[in-house]
């Protein structure tokens, strides 16, 4: 296989696998401000900034192998 | 009477929709048709139009000097004259009953001081508005400005060829570092400026190091070894504290790097693949889009917010939260 084809491969890996972490972690902030807005409907407001703001310091991680995967892709050095 | 006039009801009971059975007979032979005409001449039309390249550094498009002037720096001036046009509109005759402008401008604006109040307490808030504001402002109006229809397709001959005037200036590597670098000044200015030079004691934790060695030299040899084994281990806290300070500039460059342009990324493959047969999921990711930019800027503000309420915090407001 040529070098593009490794880089396609190892792009496709890189984001397929950089998505397993923050899948989780997504779902773990959305159970947390779940139970939390259970038990206290009223604090409905800051409870969803709160959980917005956590919900993309996980998805951070994925855009970082998002962008990794980009770079594989689409960048060559000559 | 006009009231008791009955309402005619032809309903197509397929879809259980009110629409008339003739218009509906149409649209299904319009759009299916459309629909698989898309998916099979994806692959003819690529003759007709290129397939979009994706490049990832900005074209120049002129330059001053030796400075390249790209097309992402010309669409963050179109963002700015933007904002100071809305500025200068709504404070020129600002009324006491606001009209329309006005009161989109003043909820936008109480909001997110609110928000500012709400997290760094109200002196602070105070403080740390405009700057939060501002960025909040210039990242949400260059992402949304990048999602108007034609903006990329204007384009401009260059020596290297033919590339867009316009180009959603967050989709830049450039303006997501200038933009974190001056998230990461704003917050160790407040650091210093709470703590004077004591604000390096949060990375630089010699003290009780030193004092363990003090101790071992002046006889007490076992409260001495402790304080060293504590005073590593400041020490070593210490440096990571610095060096995520330091990696905090590069998370927010790609944070918002990322998002935008995996989302321009998005919205082309969108397009160019599916043609008319991604009829809902083009709407789809045109909304997601939407989405994605306001609260990009709302987490590179928000974040910006809350490191520099955290760095600016002072020993007794720490104590009296603690205390709460």
């Amino acid at each position: 296989m040529d070098a593009f084809t490794w880089r396609l491969l190892a792009a496709g890996l890189c984001m397929g696998l950089g998505a397993i972490g923050p899948g989780i972690g997504v779902g773990l902030v959305g159970l947390g401000a779940l139970n939390a807005l259970g038990r206290n409907p009223e604090a409905k407001g800051s409870i969803m900034t709160y959980m917005i703001l956590a919900i993309a310091m996980a998805e951070a991680v994925a855009i970082y192998a998002l962008v990794v995967a980009i770079l594989l892709i689409f960048v060559t050095t000559k | 009477m006009a009231e008791q006039k009955p309402v005619k009801k032809v309903g197509c009971g397929c879809i259980g929709c009110a629409i008339p059975l003739a218009t509906f007979i149409i649209l299904l032979v319009v759009i299916v048709p459309a629909s698989i005409f898309g998916i099979i001449s994806g692959a003819f039309g690529k003759k007709l139009i290129a397939a979009p390249t994706v490049e990832l550094p900005s074209s120049a498009i002129f330059h001053i000097g030796l400075f390249p002037v790209t097309n992402t720096i010309i669409a963050s001036w179109i963002t700015v004259v933007i904002l100071v046009l809305i500025a200068l509109l709504v404070t020129r005759k600002a009324k006491l009953i606001p009209g329309r402008l006005q009161s989109l401008v003043e909820s936008v604006i109480e909001w997110m001081y609110n928000f500012c109040r709400d997290v760094a307490g109200p002196e602070n808030g105070r403080k740390f508005f405009p700057f939060v504001t501002t960025i909040f402002l210039f990242v949400l109006i260059n992402a949304l400005m990048n999602l108007i229809p034609g903006f990329g397709s204007l384009t401009w001959h260059t020596a290297e060829g033919v590339v867009p005037l316009l180009r959603g200036a967050n989709t830049d590597i450039n303006t997501s570092l200038a933009i974190a670098i001056l998230a990461f000044l704003f917050i160790e200015f407040w650091g210093f400026k709470n703590h004077k030079f004591g604000y390096l004691k949060k990375f630089f934790n010699f003290n009780r190091g030193l004092k363990g060695w003090g101790q071992i030299f002046t006889g007490k040899f076992l409260p001495g070894l402790g304080n060293i084994g504590m005073g590593a281990i400041d020490t070593f806290v210490g440096f990571l504290e610095f060096f995520s300070e330091i990696i905090r500039i590069v998370s927010f460059t790609f944070r918002l790097f990322g998002n935008m342009t995996g989302g321009e990324i998005l919205i082309l493959i969108l397009f160019f693949l599916l043609g008319f047969a991604g009829f809902g999921a083009i709407q789809l990711g045109y909304a997601f889009e939407m989405l994605v930019g306001v609260v990009q800027a709302l987490i590179f503000s928000g974040l910006t917010l809350v490191f520099a309420t955290m760095a600016a915090e002072t020993h007794e407001e720490e104590h009296a939260e603690k205390a709460k």
